[in-house]
C-alpha cells in the first residue's frame, strides 16, 4: 500500500526533487502552496514533469498526484497522510504551523535552515520533526523546449538526500544518517555551497543574466565564486576540522553544479530574500564573520556581500533593499540596515573595499 | 527609481543624516549648567539638524515648502504638498540622555500623506514607508498587532500644560481609566516614535492631544500603511495641533471610547 505525502511547497525541491526521492510507485502526494494561480493550475492537469539531469541528459518522471491545496484550505485527507514534507523556505515556516499543528504524524523538513526544525517543534508541539538536506539544486522551472511540452516542467540535479536517521520509517530513495553526520554535510552545505551558490546568483544579477550558469559563463564571476568558495573551504578546514579530501571534493563538485547548463537554476530563485541572506548569521554575513575569525581575509566574499547590497529586483520580498543603498552613506548602511556595529572588523573592512568592489562589480557589466 | 521611490529615498537620507545631527551633539549638555543654557543648546542643534534635513529635501525639489517648528512657515490656502518635519521629536528625553527621541519626516501630497520615516538614532531604528512601497522597520516589513485591548500596552502624548488647562485633568483622568483596564499606558516624550512602534506591534496603540502635526505626521502614515485604524483631527489649525489615536482594529473601540476623541 501506498503511503500518503502532505508536501508543503509545491516549487523546486517539492514537486522537482521530492518525487525522486519518495517514489510515485510507493507514494501519494497531496501539495499545498500559497500560489493561488500554480495550484489551479495544478488542479487542472492534475499531473506535472520533473526531470533529473544524468550524465548530461534529461530523464523525465511524470508525476500524477491528489491535489493542490491552497494554504488553509481544507485538507480532507488530514487524518490518512503518513508524513509531510516541508518545502516552503524557513521564512514561510511561521505562516504554515496553524496547519501543521492539525497532525501529529512526522515532519520532515527539507529547510536550508538547520534551526528550521526546532522552530516546527517550538510552535507546534510535534515532537516528531526531523531535518533533510537535500543535497541538490532543484529549478523552479526548465528551458523553453520542455516547458513547451508541459509548462509545469521543472529540472531537477541527480542529487543526494540526507535525512535524520530517527525518520528512516519513511523509506525512499536516501540516506538516513546519524546526527554527526548531518551536521557535517550540513556544514559543507551551508558554507561551501550555500555562500557561493547566492553569490554566483547576485553577480549574475548585475551582469544582467537570468539563470545561474550564466553568471558562472563569466570569467570574473566564476573567480569571485571560486575565491568564495576557497575561502569558506578554508574555515571548515581550520574551524570544523572537516577533513580535507571531503572538502575539496566537496567544493569541486560544487562548481561544476553551478556551471551545469541543463539546469535553468532562475538568479531570482537564489537571491531571493537578500536580508535574509545577509543576516549576521547566515551564508554571507555569518560567513564573512567565520573567515576574518579565522585569520582569512574574505575578499570574494565581501564582494559577494556588495553585489547581495546591490539586488534590484522589484517583485522581490526584500525589493526595499534598494532604498536604502540608495538614501543611506555606506556607514549608515552597514548600522542600519545590516546591524553591524561601528569598529567592528567587517564593518570597518567592508566600508575600506566599498568604492573599491563597487566598482569592481559595475565594471563586470 | 520612480518619483515616489525618489520622494522615499531623500526622506530616508534626509532623517538619518538629521539624527546622525543629533547623535553629534547629544554630549553638548553635559557643558551646561543652567536651565537657560540648556534651552539654547537644544535650540541650536534643532535648527542644525533641520537646516541640513532641508537642505536634502530641497535637492527633491526646491519649490517645495517645508513645515517644521523651525521654520514657522504659513501654507498658503492652495499648497497641497509640502513636506513635514520634526528635526528631534523627545526633546525633553534628549536633553536628559534618555534614548528615546527621533527625527520625523512625511510627505503630504495633494492633501494626503505618501510617505513618513521615523528614526531613533540612537536604537538605529528606521521605520520608512509609502503609499506604493509598504511599511518597513530597517530590513523587515512591519504590521500592527491586532490585540484585544486588555493584553495592549498603550501610549499617549498630551498637550503641553499651558495650551488648554481646562482639559488637562480630564487627559489624566483617561490616561489613568486607560492604565488600569490594561497592561499599560505610558508617556514616553515621543509621538513620533509612539505611532512607529504602534506601526511595528510592540504598542497596542497610542493616542495624542493637540500635538503638534510635524511630531505625528510620519508616524501616522507608517501606522497607517502598518494596519492601524487611525483617527485624525486638526484641533487648531494656527498652531498645528492635532488629536489623534492609532490602534490595531480590537482595541480601537475601547481607546476610543476611553479619551472621546474623533
Amino acid at each position: 500500500m501506498k503511503k500518503k505525502l502532505l508536501i508543503y511547497g509545491a516549487g523546486a525541491i517539492g514537486r522537482g526533487y521530492i518525487p525522486w526521492v519518495f517514489s510515485p510507485d510507493n507514494y501519494d502526494y497531496y501539495y499545498v502552496d500559497v500560489d493561488k494561480s500554480l495550484c489551479t493550475l495544478l488542479n487542472k492537469n492534475k499531473k506535472f514533469s520533473t526531470y533529473k539531469i544524468v550524465d548530461g541528459k534529461y530523464e523525465a518522471r511524470e508525476i500524477s498526484f491528489e491535489k493542490c491545496y491552497l494554504l488553509n484550505e481544507e485538507i480532507k485527507e488530514s487524518l490518512n497522510v503518513d508524513a509531510i514534507i516541508t518545502a516552503v523556505g524557513p521564512r514561510n515556516i511561521p505562516l504554515i504551523v496553524d496547519n501543521l499543528k492539525k497532525f501529529s504524524v512526522p515532519i520532515i523538513c527539507f529547510e536550508n535552515d538547520s534551526s528550521s526544525p526546532d522552530l516546527i517543534i517550538s510552535l507546534t508541539g510535534n515532537q516528531k520533526v526531523f531535518f533533510a538536506i537535500p543535497d541538490v539544486i532543484a529549478s523552479n522551472t526548465a528551458p523553453e523546449e520542455l516547458r513547451d511540452k508541459d509548462p509545469l516542467s521543472l529540472v531537477t540535479e541527480n542529487g543526494v538526500c540526507y535525512i535524520d536517521e530517527k525518520a528512516k520509517e519513511l523509506g525512499g530513495d536516501c540516506l538516513y544518517i546519524d546526527k554527526e553526520e548531518l551536521e557535517k554535510q550540513w556544514m559543507a552545505k551551508l558554507y561551501i555551497h550555500n555562500t557561493p551558490h547566492c553569490i554566483a546568483a547576485y553577480v549574475g544579477s548585475l551582469l544582467g543574466v537570468n539563470y545561474l550558469h550564466e553568471s558562472m559563463q563569466n570569467a570574473e564571476s566564476e573567480k569571485i565564486v571560486g575565491g568564495a568558495m576557497l575561502e569558506m573551504a578554508s574555515v571548515l578546514l581550520k574551524k570544523f576540522n572537516l577533513e580535507k579530501e571531503f572538502v575539496d571534493w566537496y567544493a569541486k563538485k560544487e562548481l561544476q553544479r553551478f556551471k551545469n547548463v541543463l539546469l535553468f537554476d532562475p538568479i531570482s530563485r537564489v537571491a531571493r530574500e537578500p536580508f535574509r541572506k545577509l543576516a549576521l548569521n547566515e551564508r554571507l554575513i555569518g560567513s564573512a564573520q567565520l573567515c576574518i575569525s579565522c585569520g582569512i581575509l574574505p575578499e570574494n566574499i565581501m564582494l559577494g556581500i556588495m553585489a547581495a547590497f546591490c539586488y534590484d529586483n522589484p517583485s522581490d520580498p526584500d525589493a526595499n533593499i534598494k532604498y536604502l543603498m540608495a538614501s543611506l552613506k555606506p556607514g549608515d548602511f552597514l548600522k542600519i540596515a545590516m546591524r553591524l556595529r561601528a569598529g567592528e572588523a567587517l564593518y570597518e573592512l567592508l566600508l575600506s573595499k566599498w568604492d573599491y568592489n563597487l566598482n569592481k562589480l559595475n565594471n563586470l557589466k | 527609481m520612480n518619483e515616489m521611490d525618489n520622494i522615499l529615498k531623500i526622506a530616508i537620507s534626509a532623517a538619518v543624516e538629521g539624527g546622525t545631527i543629533l547623535l553629534e551633539h547629544a554630549s553638548d549638555f553635559k557643558k551646561a549648567s543652567q536651565k537657560e543654557s540648556l534651552r539654547d543648546i537644544v535650540t541650536e542643534i534643532d535648527r542644525y539638524s533641520e537646516k541640513k534635513i532641508i537642505d536634502i529635501l530641497k535637492t527633491c525639489d526646491p519649490n517645495i515648502p517645508v513645515l517644521s517648528e523651525e521654520t514657522k512657515i504659513v501654507l498658503p490656502d492652495n499648497c497641497k504638498s509640502y513636506w513635514i518635519v520634526d528635526p528631534l521629536d523627545g526633546t525633553v528625553n534628549y536633553v536628559n540622555g534618555i534614548p528615546f527621541y527621533a527625527v520625523s519626516v512625511a510627505f503630504m501630497e495633494n492633501d494626503k500623506l505618501s510617505v513618513g520615516v521615523v528614526y531613533n538614532p540612537l536604537a538605529n531604528d528606521l521605520y520608512y514607508g509609502s503609499r506604493k512601497s509598504g511599511v518597513y522597520k530597517n530590513q523587515a516589513k512591519i504590521k500592527v498587532k491586532d490585540t484585544n485591548p486588555e493584553e495592549c500596552l498603550f501610549a499617549a502624548a498630551f498637550s503641553g500644560k499651558n495650551y488648554n488647562p481646562a482639559t488637562r485633568k480630564e487627559e489624566f483622568l483617561a490616561f489613568q481609566e486607560i492604565n488600569d483596564s490594561c497592561r499599560g499606558c505610558l508617556r514616553t516624550g515621543s509621538a513620533a516614535i509612539n505611532l512607529a512602534y504602534v506601526a511595528e506591534g510592540r504598542l497596542g496603540g497610542c493616542w495624542g492631544k493637540a500635538n503638534k502635526i510635524w511630531d505625528i505626521a510620519g508616524g501616522i502614515l507608517l501606522a497607517e500603511l502598518a494596519g492601524a485604524v487611525v483617527k485624525y483631527e486638526i484641533v487648531d489649525k494656527e498652531k498645528n495641533l492635532v488629536d489623534y489615536v492609532a490602534t490595531g482594529s480590537l482595541a480601537y473601540k475601547f481607546l476610543g471610547s476611553k479619551i472621546k476623541v474623533l
